[in-house]
């Protein structure tokens, strides 16, 4: 993938909107790592903690808002394993604490998209299968 | 530091026992009920859009007759040990301090109303068990591939904040370095620091646990929740 460089103002902008409910989920995730089993790719994946639902929420969505949207090309590249590789969206993962875990990963994607960063099928390791 | 040389362990200790616990009680329970009202104003009242049917009575006596089944579906079932663990720590994190004999006194003192109390013995024990707890939590986060991968220093912060009022409690009752005062001393100075800490940290989810999990709407709501972001 080409260096791609983010329109932080735009990605600022969909991260305010956000702003209240999302950093309050992540400043109250406990770190506890108890939604880890209700994920089925972490199951699957001899419980790699990269597929943990809360890895994947910390380190896309949270680093967005962490660097406010500013960050590297290899960061882009984690974030969009952690949003799209590992995670199919199912909804099926629980926090005991009730924290909306697909709303954040799923606000990560709509982020990442419109910065032009998806999953792209003709893209070499596009897919873990694909190694 | 000349500034600080008034501050003499006896000095320091008045302060610790006097404005200090109630100026920490005003900022743990204004601060508590501000984020409880600000998740409030940021939440609206929610009304199903659809006809949710209710659910057939046969469905829900099988559900009642089988709680097991939804408990192994749960973290208890997917993590036994440490969620057993985890309740016997959140319940002896209210327990121990509210019915603890010294506590009690000192409100009798203060306030001319007490509650009930434990034997000093019996709380002690309490508090071993609660310290194992904190232990078992301790070497999970530095043991296990999966909390390292998401642990942060801030975590380990929050962790000594809630174990330091308990770990200078027994020390001080225990005395095994005969330094009375200062473990008590440093007891109080810790139960204030946890109190302040709880509205502003992630020590809050005391509070969003409930929010979160019968208030609002949601996959996994206990109940029919009521108010949705
Ligand atoms: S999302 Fe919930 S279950 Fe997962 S680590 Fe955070 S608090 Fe624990
Ligand atoms: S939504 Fe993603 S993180 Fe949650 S259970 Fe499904 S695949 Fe796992």
């Amino acid at each position: 993938m080409e260096n791609l460089e983010l329109d932080t103002t735009q990605v600022k902008k969909m991260l305010g909107k956000h702003k209240a409910k999302m950093k309050f989920y992540l400043g109250m995730c406990a770190h506890c790592s108890l939604c880890a089993e209700s994920c089925f790719l972490f199951n699957s994946h001899d419980n790699d903690p990269k597929y943990m639902p809360s890895y994947k929420f910390i380190n896309s969505l949270g680093t967005l808002y962490k660097k406010k949207g500013r960050i590297k090309q290899e960061t882009v590249e984690e974030i969009k394993a952690n949003i799209w590789e590992r995670c199919a969206l199912c909804t099926r993962c629980y926090c005991p604490f009730g924290i909306d875990i697909p709303s954040m990963i799923a606000l990560a994607r709509s982020i990442m998209r419109s910065q032009g960063v998806y999953p792209q099928y003709d893209e070499e390791k596009a897919h873990p299968l694909a190694e | 530091m000349q500034i600080l040389n008034f501050l003499t362990p006896d000095i320091l200790y008045d302060l610790a026992r006097g404005p200090f616990v109630w100026a920490s009680f005003v900022v743990f329970i204004a601060g508590c009920l501000i984020r409880t009202i600000r998740i409030l104003s940021l939440t609206k009242k929610w009304e199903p859009t659809w006809n949710i049917p209710k659910p057939d009575k046969k469905d829900l006596s099988k559900i009642k007759k089988c709680p097991l089944a939804r408990i192994k579906l749960s973290v208890f079932g997917t993590s036994p040990v440490t969620m057993v663990i985890s309740v016997v720590f959140h319940l002896l994190i209210f327990v121990i301090p509210l019915f603890l004999l010294g506590h009690n006194i000192l409100l009798q003192e203060e306030t001319g109303i007490s509650l009930f109390s434990f034997s000093q013995g019996a709380t002690n024990v309490l508090t071993l068990i609660f310290l194992f707890c904190a232990l078992f939590f301790f070497l999970r986060r530095i043991l296990l591939a999966r909390m390292r991968a998401i642990s942060t220093c801030y975590d380990y912060i929050i962790f000594f904040i809630a174990i330091a009022p308990f770990l200078t409690g027994i020390l001080a009752f225990y005395q095994p370095f005969n330094n009375y005062q200062t473990m008590i001393i440093l007891h109080m100075l810790s139960g204030e620091l946890m109190l302040i800490a709880i509205p502003f940290t992630k020590i809050f989810h005391m509070v969003f646990f409930f929010m979160g999990r019968f208030m609002l709407v949601g996959q996994h709501t206990l109940g029919r929740g009521t108010r949705t972001w």
